[in-house]
């Protein structure tokens, strides 16, 4: 009973749209009749048949994106809420695939506005009754014909409320204004960071099991793990003192009169070896956070307009990744000379932070030195399915909320999130109490903060520095993961080498394949945005 | 012909604020006009039961639980034996809603239909289809209304937001702007002796609103101090409360304005025309509003108008009483400017805004506006008429704008709106058809006394009569 009254309803309703789609060719066809006939020199005295469009400019400072040309305004446009008009911004009139079933609804609203707007708009103002004592302003013929309808509220109009005009509704609404389509390859750019994270967790897992099995000793893991972090700590090092001294160049250049984006700028003509890593850089800069920032033409014009001092630090930051120092960089070196005693006191205040890192570094290692016993014993006497089960799950929330931004922009923190970490340190506390002993519990936790506090530091550095760095850590991270995957699976150094080539190919089909999907959900994007949007003000604080 | 309206809403008085004395007005004038209204709404703080207020207008205050900001707990179901019980009651023919967000009137709306009544919602807001809050309430609204008789909207903009949020034939939205009592918002009244301005006279600019974000007090908190900055002989007064006030009080400490700066708190709805004769300007930076009956006011104070231009706020007034802005602190700070440097220069006549104000908008003018709603929905006008006459389209129009009251007819219409949604709706309607008919059988129609309606007016054959006090209205004592 049920199930047939559900399928009366179905038929209905196909019914009801098959009129739909007939009323648009209907009216269609009776527009363009209409404008045949509005051609045609003859009846100089008629009264148009559509009220001519009044240019009531009631929003003048809204921009109206997507404006459909001339042409496309004499049709009754059915395309015109069509999300292709804005994402397209060629905006043909293509022809939409018909079974495609996220707008079907739009598209009956839009039907029924464009059919009864259209015919609304056809037909002569209806006198009513009882509303004719309103029509004060036009109630002579001509002065009625004449006026057209404005979308005022202030002024009695001689048509009725429910009038709906063709020319101004829904003018304003605009469909995904701020799309910018993804492109493919800097889409799979951008995922190698999240394959970078999942490798190291994969590697961290994996010396984990060949710890508990006794396949690897823990001293040789925390030790290959310190000597890595230690080098990598160097490297930062290195880096950011680098950053500091080319930020101190480019805010001297940019106190000497010249605008920091445009100096740098000319740096970059001047050095030509260093355009291409730049471009790289840019082009990170551009995707980062999954290219989901959207208005890249806008920050970067409003990071211009608004702080010279941050497009300086950006560039700066690119500048080490020149492979040869430019000349224009030996130039800008040797003419500053007159800096010496500032660069003294800040490699001073350097050696005062290295001191001070070293320092911390010495606090965790005996913090954890005398913590590793009660960390052993403290899920002791939980079940091992719970362990398994519960650093599964830390494990898993680490990967989902690690921090995979670059780490500049508005919001972007200089450390990864804190909730990732902390999940990722408890699930190797959890498994730390399924360890034998105090020294494995003491290599497992240190090996754990290098893995999940600071290698993510060193990486998000080395993507700020080096692109090529990136990949080749990339590879090389996707590599050792798959074949710690394949040791701990089947042991022996053939499965180690089947499993990094096996793991490399399908991260590289996974990164492929889950950009092309996200490439082609874009096409169900469908943001309306129109005047009843809340404005976004725009406010400079200088009286701070 | 008159109606039986009973207009539900969760807001009305005791809470003061634009939706509930839209209500009130409306029904007021409907009065006036001959018709029988009634009010539904939850029960307020120590108000329960039904009350009358002046004019015979008959308030039921329903026990209901309120979840958020005097919004009841959306349970689809709950408020139908009651509403049965009043409408019947009350021999209701139309049913008017009010307010989106207002879940009272949208189970109010459906349980009408159900029972074969008429209805009518009137949007008085605006909504985005970004956030997770809209997306529920406009999937909300769409259920609602798919089967709803009519739609009114109170600008043009929200009518074109309300048509795209729930997917509605333009032609049965209507828009029909708010008013306001203009003999409550005169100017002062011994009119100063009019003299033009001098280049040294005082300023003052008035703000009135709730301090919230979304009513633009960051645009505010920016550019006081830079007008000030500019204009020595100017002073603000500053009425509302919310939590943008303490911005604004930082922002007063920092620049050492309070000796220019008066901030006044929350005003009562009846002060407002008080704080607002003391001004020159009326300065409105919101960033968004479906109406903006608060610029009307102060139109009709006499005021010159800065305002946004967000919304529907370009609709409301005309050019010559309006600067219009950008939602930016220079724009505004600019168009303050313009504003100021207009009035010294006596460029303004904000002298006749009260009755050019009082000729625009009249609640009188509403409430036939609105009455030639009732007549459309409930056939006293053609359909053809109604919503336009299409000679030669062969296809009938009217026939699914007009709607039939058969179940299958109101299951199709609400299948339509979304894959799972249309189905979960069906289901709802169907249940609240089986509800109905169990309401029937258990308290029957027979057991339910019929409440003896206000006795009307003496001279209500004057008052219906359309046309004579409508004329005299608007053309107001000045003509």
């Amino acid at each position: 009973m049920l199930c047939r009254l559900t399928w009366g309803v179905i038929r209905v309703t196909d019914q009801r749209n098959c009129v739909f789609s007939a009323n648009y060719r209907s009216i269609t066809s009776c527009y363009k009749h209409e404008s045949r006939c509005s051609s045609m020199p003859s009846l100089p005295d008629s009264p148009p048949p559509v009220p001519p469009p009044v240019p009531v400019e009631t929003h003048p400072n809204r921009t109206v994106g997507v404006k459909p040309t001339a042409a496309q305004r004499a049709l009754p446009d059915p395309n015109r809420l069509a999300p292709e008009d804005a994402y397209y911004t060629s905006s043909l009139p293509r022809a939409r695939p018909t079974q495609t079933g996220y707008d079907d609804s739009l598209r009956v609203l839009n039907g029924n506005s464009g059919t009864a707007a259209s015919v609304a708009a056809l037909r002569p103002p209806p006198a009513v009754p009882g509303v004719g004592s309103r029509k004060v302003r036009g109630t002579s013929r001509r002065r009625r014909r004449k006026g057209a309808w404005k979308k005022l509220l202030w002024v009695k109009q001689s048509y009725p409320d429910n009038y709906t005009d063709t020319e101004t509704f829904l003018d304003h609404l605009q469909r995904n204004p701020r799309v910018r389509p993804y492109d493919f390859w800097p889409l799979v750019a951008d995922s190698t960071v999240i394959v970078q994270h999942v490798s190291s967790v994969a590697i961290f897992v994996c010396c984990f099991v060949g710890i508990v099995q006794g396949r690897v000793s823990p001293v040789s893991v925390v030790c290959w793990g310190s000597v890595g972090t230690a080098l990598g700590w160097i490297f930062w090092d290195s880096w950011i003192l680098r950053e500091h001294v080319e930020n101190a160049h480019v805010a001297e250049r940019s106190l000497e009169g010249d605008d920091g984006s445009s100096s740098s700028s000319m740096t970059s003509s001047v050095n030509p070896s260093g355009t291409s890593s730049r471009a790289n850089g840019q082009k990170e800069n551009q995707v980062h956070g999954l290219g989901l920032n959207m208005s890249q033409g806008e920050s970067s014009e409003l990071l211009r307009r608004h702080s010279t001092g941050y497009v300086s630090d950006t560039y700066g930051a690119q500048e080490p990744a020149s492979p040869t120092p430019g000349p224009a960089n030996g130039a800008l070196g040797g003419g500053s000379g007159s800096q010496e005693p500032d660069y003294l006191s800040m490699f001073s205040s350097r050696n005062r932070q290295r001191l001070s890192t070293v320092k911390s570094a010495f606090l965790i290692y005996f913090a954890l030195l005398g913590l590793s016993p009660i960390l052993k014993s403290l899920t002791k006497s939980t079940a091992s399915d719970s362990i398994w089960a519960m650093s599964c799950w830390l494990l898993i929330m680490n990967i989902f909320s690690f921090d995979y931004g670059s780490g500049e922009g508005a919001g972007a923190t200089k450390f990864p999130a804190s909730l990732s970490t902390n999940a990722a340190v408890m699930a190797s506390t959890v498994l730390a109490s399924r360890l034998p002993s105090t020294t494995h519990v003491f290599s497992l936790m240190l090996f754990s903060i290098e893995v999940f506090g600071l290698f993510p530091i060193f990486r998000r550095q080395l993507r700020h520095v080096s692109w090529t760095g990136h990949v080749l850590l990339t590879l090389a991270l996707v590599g050792v993961a798959g074949g710690a995957v394949g040791i701990t699976l089947r042991g022996g150094w053939m499965a180690a080498v089947v499993g990094s080539i096996l793991g490399s190919i399908l991260t590289a089909l996974a990164m492929g394949g889950c950009s092309w999907w996200l490439i082609s959900l874009q096409k169900y994007k469908n943001v309306v945005t129109g005047p009843w949007d809340p404005a976004r003000p725009i406010i400079r604080r200088h009286w701070d | 012909m008159t109606y039986n309206i009973a207009m539900v809403s969760d807001f009305f008085f005791p809470q003061p604020g634009g939706i509930e004395s839209h209500i009130y007005q409306l029904s007021t004038k409907l009065i006036d006009r001959g018709h029988k209204v009634i009010i539904i709404t939850h029960a307020y703080k120590g108000r329960t039961g039904v009350r009358y207020l002046t004019n015979g207008l008959k308030v039921y205050h329903v026990p209901f639980f309120v979840i958020y900001r005097e919004s009841t707990m959306p349970t689809v179901f709950s408020f139908f034996p009651i509403f049965r019980n009043i409408v019947i009651r009350e021999q209701i023919q139309i049913v008017h809603g009010h307010a989106s967000l207002s879940s009272f009137c949208h189970e109010a709306i459906l349980h009408a239909r159900t029972m074969g009544l008429r209805t009518v919602f009137t949007d008085h807001s605006l909504f985005g289809f970004a956030d997770a809050a809209s997306i529920l309430t406009n999937k909300l609204l769409k259920f609602i209304l798919s089967d709803v008789d009519h739609v009114i909207c109170v600008s043009h903009t929200c009518k074109e937001n309300t048509v795209l949020r729930a997917s509605l034939d333009p032609l049965m939205v209507s828009v029909i702007p708010n008013a306001v009592v203009a003999e409550n918002f005169r100017p002062p009244e011994p009119r100063p002796i009019a003299r033009p301005m001098e280049p040294n006279d005082i300023i003052t600019i008035v703000v009135i609103s709730r301090l919230f974000y979304n009513k633009g007090t960051d645009l505010l908190i920016a550019a006081i101090p830079r007008i000030l900055a500019s204009h020595p002989n100017v002073r603000f007064i500053i009425a509302g409360s919310g939590p943008k006030a303490i911005d604004l009080e930082q922002m007063l400490e920092r620049n050492v304005l309070q000796d220019k700066v008066e901030m006044l708190g929350s005003v009562r709805h009846e002060e407002v025309r008080d704080v607002m004769i003391r001004g020159h300007i009326y300065l409105h930076p919101s960033l968004t509003e479906a109406f903006g009956t608060v610029l009307v006011e102060a139109a009709s104070c006499g005021l010159y108008v800065v305002c946004t231009r967000v919304g529907g706020i370009p609709e409301v007034l005309p050019q010559h009483m309006t600067t219009f802005a950008k939602p930016e602190e220079d724009d505004i700070v600019l168009a303050t400017g313009k504003a100021i440097a207009a009035l010294r220069s006596n460029k303004v006549r904000t002298d006749r805004f009260h009755d050019q104000v009082k000729m625009m908008y009249s609640w009188t003018d509403v409430a036939e506006r609105t009455e030639r709603v009732y007549k459309g929905i409930s056939g006293d006008i053609s359909p053809e008429e109604f919503y336009g006459y299409y000679p030669g389209q062969g296809w009938e129009a009217g026939r699914d704008r007009v709607r039939s009251f058969a179940l299958i007819d109101r299951l199709k219409r609400y299948y339509g709106c979304g894959v799972w949604a249309g189905k979960l709706f069906c289901l709802c309607v169907v249940i609240d058809f089986l509800l109905y008919v169990f309401l029937e059988m258990w308290f029957p129609r027979a057991n339910i006394d019929i409440a003896r309606s206000w006795p009307k007016k003496i001279n209500q054959k004057e008052n219906k009569r359309p046309g004579s006090t409508y004329k005299g209205d608007r053309l107001g004592p000045a003509s």
